[in-house]
C-alpha cells in the first residue's frame, strides 16, 4: 500500500494547533514536507547504495552467478528501500522495491520472466530516486475506497472503521438495505453480515441485485454446509464466520476487492517513445493491468484489434499519425466508440484541451506524468466503464452480456481467429426445464436458476471468452482458441458446478437443476456467427433429445440407435457406485456407455471373432470376479480388439509391476484408483481422439 | 491536556527521524528513540512512555524478542506496543496481535497521518491528541 492512500480528505482532518509558534495546520504540513525533503537529502545516498546493492545483485543473476549470501543481503535491503522510499513521496519506489523483496524471497532459482522483471525493477529504481520526489501529496492521493458494511453489529462496525484507513477503505454504514440512500459514494465493496437475518438468502439476493458488480463479503454465525452452499451461490464473494476480529474481515476485504474489478483490465498504449512505453509497462502492470505497448501509429488498427483493450493511452505528437487523429477515427468506429481514451501530453494550453475534448477524448495527463495521478485516471475511467457497462451491458438478472453487446464482440473475435488461424467454439446451453420450474415454483425461483447459472458462466469464463444471455433461458458462451472438443470438456465441467447447486423450492426441499448445450467451431461448423450458432443449435436439440442434461458437440451422428451394438464407452468394473459416477461423467459430454459386472461378461460381450458389443474405449478394472482384468485384456488382445478399441485399466494402486504389465499387454493408458473424475475425462477423450 | 509520550524502537536512523519529526510536529507529541531492542527496553523502563513504536525487523534482537522482554518486565508489561513493519500480510498481523501488540502499522507510514494510526489503534481520540 502506498503511504498516501490512507490519507483522508481534508475536511476529515481534525487537527489541533500542534505549538504556538506554528498555529495552522497548513504550516505544520509545510514544516514536515521541508523537514522531510532535508532528510532525503541527507539519506538520498544511504538509499541509492541500497540501490547499488541490488544493481549487483541483478548483474550477477544475469550471469548466473548470484551467491546467496548476495541474494539475501539484496533482499533485506529492498525490504528496507520498501519501508521507506514512500515517506519521502517516492511511493512508486516503495511499491518496486517490495516487488524485488518478493521476487528474491527464498532461495529457488528464478524464471527467465521473474529475472526480466527484477532487471526491469531495479533498473528503474536509480533514475526515478534521483528526480524530485512527488511534491504536491494532494493531487496523487489515491482517495479510499467505500466499504459498505450491512449490519447491526454497531461495536464491530466501530472497530473496523478504527482499521480501515489501513487499508485504504473507508466505512459507510447501514442497518438494513434501503437505509443507505445518503450513500455519497457507490460502494467498492460490500460487506454483509447476515447473523441476525431471518432470511439470508433474500437479503443477499438484494444486495445483489441493487449492486450487481461489487464484490461481497458475508459474515455469518454459523458454517453450516447448508448456509454456505446457499451464500456460494452469489458468486464472486468471500465467506466469513462470525466471530471475525477486523483484521481479518479487512484483509478478506481487501483481498477480495484486489481480485476483483478492474485489476485484470487491459490497456493499450500507444506512444513513438520507447522509453516512455517501457515505463508505463513497468508502472501499469506492477498494478496488475495487462499492458499491450505499440510503437508505430500506422499499424495501429491491427494493435487495436488484436488487443481488443478495456482502455487505451495515446501520446499526443507521434510521426504519420497524431494521436487527435486516431482519436477521431476510434470514436467513428461504432464497435470502439464507447473505449476510454487517456491522453499523454506535453501540452495543457486552453486550446489543445480544447482539441482533445473535441475528438472526445476522456482526459489527459500533462507530461511529465507521476505514476499515482496516471494510476488514479485510469482507475477512475475503467471504474465509470464498469459502472457503465453494468447498467447497460449487462443482463440485468444474470450479469452476463446482454445479445446486442456480445454480437458486436463476437463479430470482432471471428475477424481476429481468421487472422490467427485460431478456432473458436460457440456454446449454446438452455437450462433444462426451466418452464416446469417456473410453473411449479414460481418465476422468482426460475430466476434465482438463472441468476446462478450467470454467475457460475461468468466465473468460469475469461479474458477474451464471451459469455452473453441471448434469449429467455438460453445462454450462448464464445471461448477464443478452444477447439469443439476443448469446448465440450469445459462446458461438462460447468454442468457438473451447476449440477452441484441446491435451491430451495416452495415446499422447503432442495432441489436441483441442469442444462443442455451444443458446442460448435469455427469455421469448421459454421463459416459465420449465424451459422455457428445454427451447427451449436443443432447439437443442443440433439442432447435434449438424447435426455438433457449433457453436452454435446456439433456434425456428430445425432440419430445414433440407443441400443446400439457400438458405444463410445464400456465399463468394465464390480463397483457400482463407482460406475454410476463414471456414467454420469461421460453422460454429460455426451458419451455413449455401457456396463458390465465381471470379466466373463466382459470377454463374452466384447472378445470373439464377431463380438456383440463394440466400443471406441474400454474402462477396465484390474480386480473384477470370475477372471480379473489381466486375463479380460490379454483375452481383448489375442482377439485383435485392441486394434479399434482403446482400453484404459483402473488399477487399484500404482504399483509399478502393475503398471508395466498392463503396458505390456497392449492398454492405452492406466489410471490409479481413486482418481480424479477430470483426468479420466482427460484420457477418456484423448483415447478417442488418437 | 496531558502531553502525550511515544518511544520509537527503529535501527533505521532515517525512519526514526521521520517517525519523530511526524509525531512531534503534526500532533505534538513528546517523543524518545531508540536504535535497538536492548537501548529501547532500558528507555521504556527509565522513561515509562504511554506507548512503544517498535520495528520488526531490527539486528541482535528484533521486535518479536523486544516485545516478548517488554511483556516480561513488571515495569513495562503494561505499556502498549504498536509494531511498524513493511511486511504486512494477515498471518503476519496474526503473530504479531498474539505477541501482544495493540495494532500493526505498514511501513512506509505516510507523515501527515502517523498520528491518527497510533491514536486510533490505541483508542485515542484525534481531538486529544494535540498539546
Amino acid at each position: 500500500m502506498s503511504p498516501l492512500e490512507s490519507k483522508k480528505p481534508a475536511d476529515q482532518e481534525t487537527l489541533t494547533v500542534a505549538s504556538p509558534q506554528d498555529p495552522s495546520e497548513h504550516g505544520r504540513e509545510l514544516s514536515l514536507a521541508a523537514f522531510t525533503k532535508q532528510l532525503w537529502q541527507r539519506f538520498q545516498g544511504a538509499m541509492l547504495e541500497r540501490v547499488s546493492v541490488l544493481e549487483g545483485a541483478v548483474t550477477d543473476l544475469l550471469e548466473n552467478a548470484l551467491s546467496q549470501d548476495l541474494r539475501l543481503r539484496a533482499e533485506g535491503e529492498a525490504h528496507k528501500l520498501a519501508g521507506s522510499l514512500g515517506v519521502y513521496g517516492y511511493p512508486l519506489g516503495t511499491d518496486w522495491a517490495r516487488e524485488i523483496e518478493h521476487l528474491l524471497e527464498g532461495n529457488a532459482a528464478l524464471l527467465p520472466a521473474q529475472v526480466r522483471r527484477l532487471a526491469e525493477l531495479v533498473a528503474s529504481l536509480r533514475p526515478h530516486l534521483e528526480q524530485p520526489a512527488v511534491e504536491n501529496r494532494s493531487q496523487c492521493v489515491e482517495p479510499t475506497k467505500c466499504l459498505l458494511m450491512i449490519s447491526d453489529d454497531v461495536e464491530l462496525v466501530r472497530r473496523v472503521a478504527i482499521d480501515a484507513p489501513a487499508r485504504a477503505l473507508h466505512v459507510q454504514h447501514t442497518t438494513f438495505i434501503g437505509l443507505e440512500k445518503s450513500l455519497d459514494t457507490l460502494p467498492a465493496i460490500i460487506l454483509m453480515d447476515v447473523t441476525a437475518s431471518t432470511k439470508p438468502v433474500d437479503a443477499l439476493a438484494t444486495v445483489a441485485a441493487r449492486w450487481p458488480e461489487v464484490p461481497l463479503v458475508i459474515l455469518a454465525l454459523h458454517d453450516s454446509l447448508a448456509n454456505r452452499v446457499e451464500v456460494k451461490q452469489w458468486g464472486n464473494q468471500a465467506f466469513l464466520q462470525k466471530p471475525a476480529s477486523p483484521s481479518h474481515i479487512l484483509d478478506v476485504a481487501a483481498k477480495t476487492l484486489q481480485t476483483a474489478g478492474s485489476q485484470n483490465a487491459k490497456i493499450l498504449v500507444v506512444d513513438d517513445d520507447p522509453l516512455i512505453l517501457a515505463a508505463l509497462e513497468v508502472l501499469l502492470a506492477s498494478q496488475g493491468f495487462k499492458v499491450v505497448t505499440h510503437a508505430d501509429p500506422l499499424t495501429f488498427w491491427q494493435a487495436l484489434e488484436e488487443t481488443g483493450p478495456d482502455l487505451l493511452i495515446l501520446d499526443i505528437d507521434m510521426p504519420g499519425l497524431s494521436g487527435m487523429e486516431l482519436c477521431h477515427a476510434v470514436r467513428n468506429d461504432p464497435r470502439w466508440s464507447a473505449l476510454p481514451i487517456l491522453f499523454l501530453t506535453a501540452h495543457t494550453d486552453p486550446q489543445t484541451v480544447d482539441e482533445l475534448f473535441a475528438v472526445r477524448a476522456d482526459d489527459y495527463v500533462p507530461k511529465p506524468f507521476t505514476g499515482p495521478e496516471l494510476l488514479i485516471r485510469i482507475r477512475n475511467r475503467l471504474e465509470r466503464v464498469r459502472l457503465q457497462r453494468s447498467l447497460i451491458e449487462t443482463d440485468a438478472l444474470t450479469g452476463v452480456a446482454t445479445r446486442t453487446k456480445s454480437e458486436e464482440v463476437l463479430t470482432r473475435l471471428l475477424r481476429l481467429a481468421d487472422r490467427h488461424h485460431q478456432p473458436v467454439s460457440l456454446a449454446l446451453l438452455d437450462v433444462d426445464n426451466l418452464k416446469l420450474i417456473n410453473n411449479r415454483e414460481g418465476h422468482a425461483i426460475g430466476d434465482s436458476v438463472l441468476r446462478t447459472l450467470g454467475q457460475i458462466l461468468r466465473h468460469s469464463f475469461r479474458g477474451d471468452d464471451v459469455v452473453a444471455r441471448w434469449s429467455g433461458e438460453e445462454f450462448v458462451a464464445v471461448m477464443y482458441g478452444m477447439t469443439r472438443s476443448d469446448g465440450v470438456q469445459r462446458l461438462a465441467s460447468i454442468l457438473a458446478t451447476f449440477q452441484q447447486k441446491k435451491f430451495s423450492s416452495k415446499d422447503g426441499t432442495a432441489f436441483g437443476s441442469t442444462f443442455s448445450a451444443g458446442v460448435a467451431e469455427y469455421p469448421a461448423d459454421g463459416p459465420t456467427l449465424k451459422g455457428l450458432y445454427e451447427a451449436a443449435d443443432g447439437a443442443l436439440r440433439q442432447a435434449k433429445m438424447a435426455g438433457s442434461n449433457r453436452v454435446l458437440p456439433a456434425g456428430g451422428d445425432g440419430n445414433r440407435p440407443s441400443v446400439a451394438n457400438h458405444v463410445d464407452v464400456v465399463l468394465v468394473d464390480d463397483d457400482e457406485a463407482l460406475t454410476t459416477l463414471l456414467v454420469h461423467a461421460l453422460t454429460i459430454r455426451g458419451y455413449t456407455t455401457h456396463c458390465l459386472r465381471d470379466g466373463p461378461a466382459a470377454v463374452e460381450a466384447l472378445c470373439g471373432r464377431e463380438p456383440c458389443l463394440h466400443a471406441k474405449v474400454i474402462l477396465l478394472d484390474v480386480s473384477l470376479p470370475g477372471l480379473d482384468g489381466f486375463g479380460v485384456l490379454r483375452q481383448l488382445a489375442n482377439d485383435q480388439v485392441l486394434r479399434q478399441t482403446k482400453v484404459i485399466v483402473l488399477t487399484a494402486r500404482s504399483l509399478e509391476k502393475e503398471v508395466l504389465k498392463t503396458l505390456e499387454l497392449g492398454a492405452f493408458d492406466h489410471i490409479a484408483k481413486p482418481f480424479s473424475m477430470p483426468v479420466l475425462m482427460q484420457l477418456v477423450r484423448r483415447a478417442i481422439e488418437v | 491536556m496531558p502531553n502525550r509520550h511515544i518511544l520509537i524502537i527503529d535501527d533505521e536512523e532515517d525512519i526514526r527521524e521521520v517517525a519523530q519529526a511526524s509525531l512531534e510536529l503534526v500532533a505534538g507529541w513528546k517523543i524518545t528513540t531508540a536504535r535497538s531492542g536492548s537501548e529501547g527496553l532500558e528507555k521504556a523502563v527509565s522513561e515509562k512512555p504511554e506507548a512503544i513504536l517498535l520495528d520488526l525487523m531490527m539486528p541482535d534482537m528484533d521486535g518479536m524478542m523486544t516485545i516478548g522482554k517488554l511483556r516480561n518486565l513488571p515495569a513495562t508489561q503494561h505499556i502498549p506496543v504498536i509494531f511498524m513493519t513493511a511486511k504486512v500480510q494477515a498471518s503476519d498481523r496474526q503473530r504479531l496481535t498474539k505477541a501482544g501488540a495493540m495494532a500493526v502499522i505498514a511501513k512506509p507510514f505516510d507523515p501527515l497521518q502517523l498520528h491518527h494510526q497510533v491514536s486510533d489503534a490505541l483508542g485515542w481520540s484525534r481531538e486529544s491528541s494535540g498539546i
